[in-house]
C-alpha cells in the first residue's frame, strides 16, 4: 500500500510518496522506495521529481544553508548538476537566493525560483525534517557538518581589510629601514696596534765599560 | 541527549573565543526578541535536561560570560557538554522563536513593518550590548555602529533561523567551531 507523508513550513510543503521496503524489514508506515516527491512553494509552481532528483536538492540546498550560516554563501551545484543554488545581491543591500533545477527531459529549460531568506530557511527546515525522519529510510548519504576551513572563511573579509595588516607592517619597515639609513654609522675607532712580543732589543746587562 | 551529553568525559569543546562570541550575540538576540529571554533560557535548559548544567541564572551567566566582549569575561574554554547544552538550548529557542524569526527575514511583509519590527529588534539589542558587553572592544563598536551593525545583526537572525529545527544543532556547532580569519 502507497505511503504518503508531508512536511510543511510556513511557505513550504514537501509530500513524499512510496513503499516501505519488506524485503528490509521496514514497517508499513516507512517510506524505502521513493515512488515520487512533490515540492509546493507559496508562489512558485509544485515541483516535482524522483529519488534522484531529491537526493540533488539535499545535496545542494543543505550544504548552502551551511555556508550561509557562516556568513560566506557561494554557489552550490557544479555544471551538470540537476539542481544548483547561489547567492544573488538585490537592491537595499538584501540577498536573495536563486534555485535553478534542470529538468531530465531534453530541450526543457531549467525552472528559476528566487527565494528570499525566510523562504530559503522554510525549504531548508523541511529538508531537515524529512531527512531525519525515522519514517523516511532512503539511505541519505549526507556528509557531516565540518567546520570551515580558514581560506573559505577569509572570503568574507574584505579584501582591503585583508591586506592592511601586511601592508601596515611593510611600510612600517620601510620606513625604519630609510630612517636607519640617513643616520650615519659611527666611524670606527682605529684598533690600537697590537704591542710586538717584548724581544730584548738591547741586552739587559749593561754595556762593558771600556777604560 | 541531555544524558549522552552528561555522560561523556569532560574534554574542552574546540570552539575558538569568536565560537563563543558568536554564540553568546546570539543568545543575547534571542533575549532581545523575547523580552522574558532569560527565564525562557532556564525554562528551556530545564525541559531539555540541562538542569544539572544550568541549575539557575548563575550558572548560565558564568558559561555565557567566557564570551570576550562581555565586561565581565572569563578566561578559558568551556567543556565541549556545555557548548553542547548552550547550542541545543540556543537551537531550541530558535525553534519556539521562529515565526518571529521569519518575519524579520521575509521580503513579502510589507516593508514599513518589518524596517519597524527590525527598529524593535535593533532597540533592545542595543540596549542590551550597552549593559553587558565592553563597549571599548572593536567587536562591540561594530555592532552598534549604525553602517556595520545592520549586516552584523542581519548575520545574527539568518544563524538563527538556520540554526532553530531539528537539523540545526549540527549546522550552527559546526559554524561556530570554524577556524578563525
Amino acid at each position: 500500500m502507497k505511503v504518503s507523508h508531508r512536511f510543511e513550513q510556513t511557505s513550504c510543503r514537501f509530500t513524499l510518496e512510496g513503499l516501505p521496503d519488506l524485503s528490509a524489514g521496514q514497517a508499513a508506515n516507512v517510506i524505502g522506495i521513493l515512488s515520487g516527491w512533490q515540492l509546493a512553494l507559496a508562489g512558485h509552481t509544485e515541483l516535482e521529481g524522483k529519488r534522484e532528483h531529491l537526493f540533488a536538492l539535499l545535496e545542494v540546498v543543505l550544504p548552502y544553508a551551511r555556508h550561509l550560516v557562516s556568513g560566506v554563501p557561494r554557489r552550490f551545484g557544479a555544471p551538470g548538476h540537476p539542481v544548483q543554488i547561489e547567492p544573488v545581491a538585490e537592491n537595499g543591500g538584501r540577498r536573495s537566493h536563486r534555485l535553478r533545477l534542470f529538468s531530465s527531459q531534453p530541450d526543457t529549460p531549467p525552472l528559476e525560483l528566487s527565494l528570499d531568506d525566510a523562504e530559503l530557511a522554510d525549504l531548508v527546515r523541511c529538508l531537515d525534517q524529512l531527512r531525519l525522519d525515522p519514517r523516511v529510510q532512503l539511505g541519505f548519504s549526507l556528509p557531516p557538518e565540518r567546520p570551515l576551513p580558514r581560506r573559505e572563511i577569509l572570503e568574507r573579509i574584505p579584501l582591503r581589510q585583508r591586506l592592511f595588516s601586511p601592508v601596515a607592517a611593510a611600510t612600517a619597515l620601510a620606513i625604519t629601514a630609510s630612517i636607519g639609513l640617513l643616520v650615519p654609522l659611527p666611524r670606527r675607532a682605529t684598533a690600537p696596534s697590537v704591542s710586538p712580543a717584548a724581544t730584548p732589543t738591547a741586552p739587559l746587562s749593561p754595556p762593558e765599560r771600556t777604560p | 541527549m541531555a544524558d549522552d551529553l552528561l555522560t561523556k568525559p569532560e574534554r574542552l569543546s574546540g570552539i575558538s573565543r569568536r565560537g563563543l562570541e558568536r554564540l553568546d550575540l546570539m543568545l543575547l538576540s534571542v533575549e532581545a526578541l523575547d523580552l522574558n529571554g532569560g527565564e525562557a533560557m532556564l525554562w528551556m535548559a530545564g525541559q531539555l535536561g540541562f538542569a544539572d548544567i544550568f541549575p539557575n541564572r548563575v550558572e548560565l551567566w558564568k558559561r555565557r560570560c567566557y564570551n570576550p566582549l562581555r565586561l565581565a569575561c572569563r578566561r578559558g574554554e568551556l567543556s565541549e557538554p556545555e557548548t553542547d547544552a548552550l547550542i541545543s538550548l540556543l537551537c531550541a529557542l530558535a525553534d519556539r522563536l521562529y515565526p518571529m524569526l521569519r518575519q524579520l527575514l521575509s521580503s513579502a511583509e510589507p516593508a514599513t513593518l518589518t524596517a519597524q519590527r527590525w527598529g524593535l529588534f535593533q532597540k533592545r539589542l542595543d540596549e542590551l550590548i550597552r549593559e553587558r558587553l565592553n563597549p571599548r572592544r572593536g567587536g562591540v563598536q561594530k555592532l552598534l555602529d549604525p553602517v556595520e551593525g545592520p549586516p552584523l545583526r542581519l548575520q545574527l537572525i539568518q544563524g538563527l533561523a538556520f540554526g532553530a529545527g531539528s537539523g540545526g544543532f549540527d549546522r550552527l556547532k559546526a559554524s561556530l567551531m570554524d577556524a578563525s580569519a
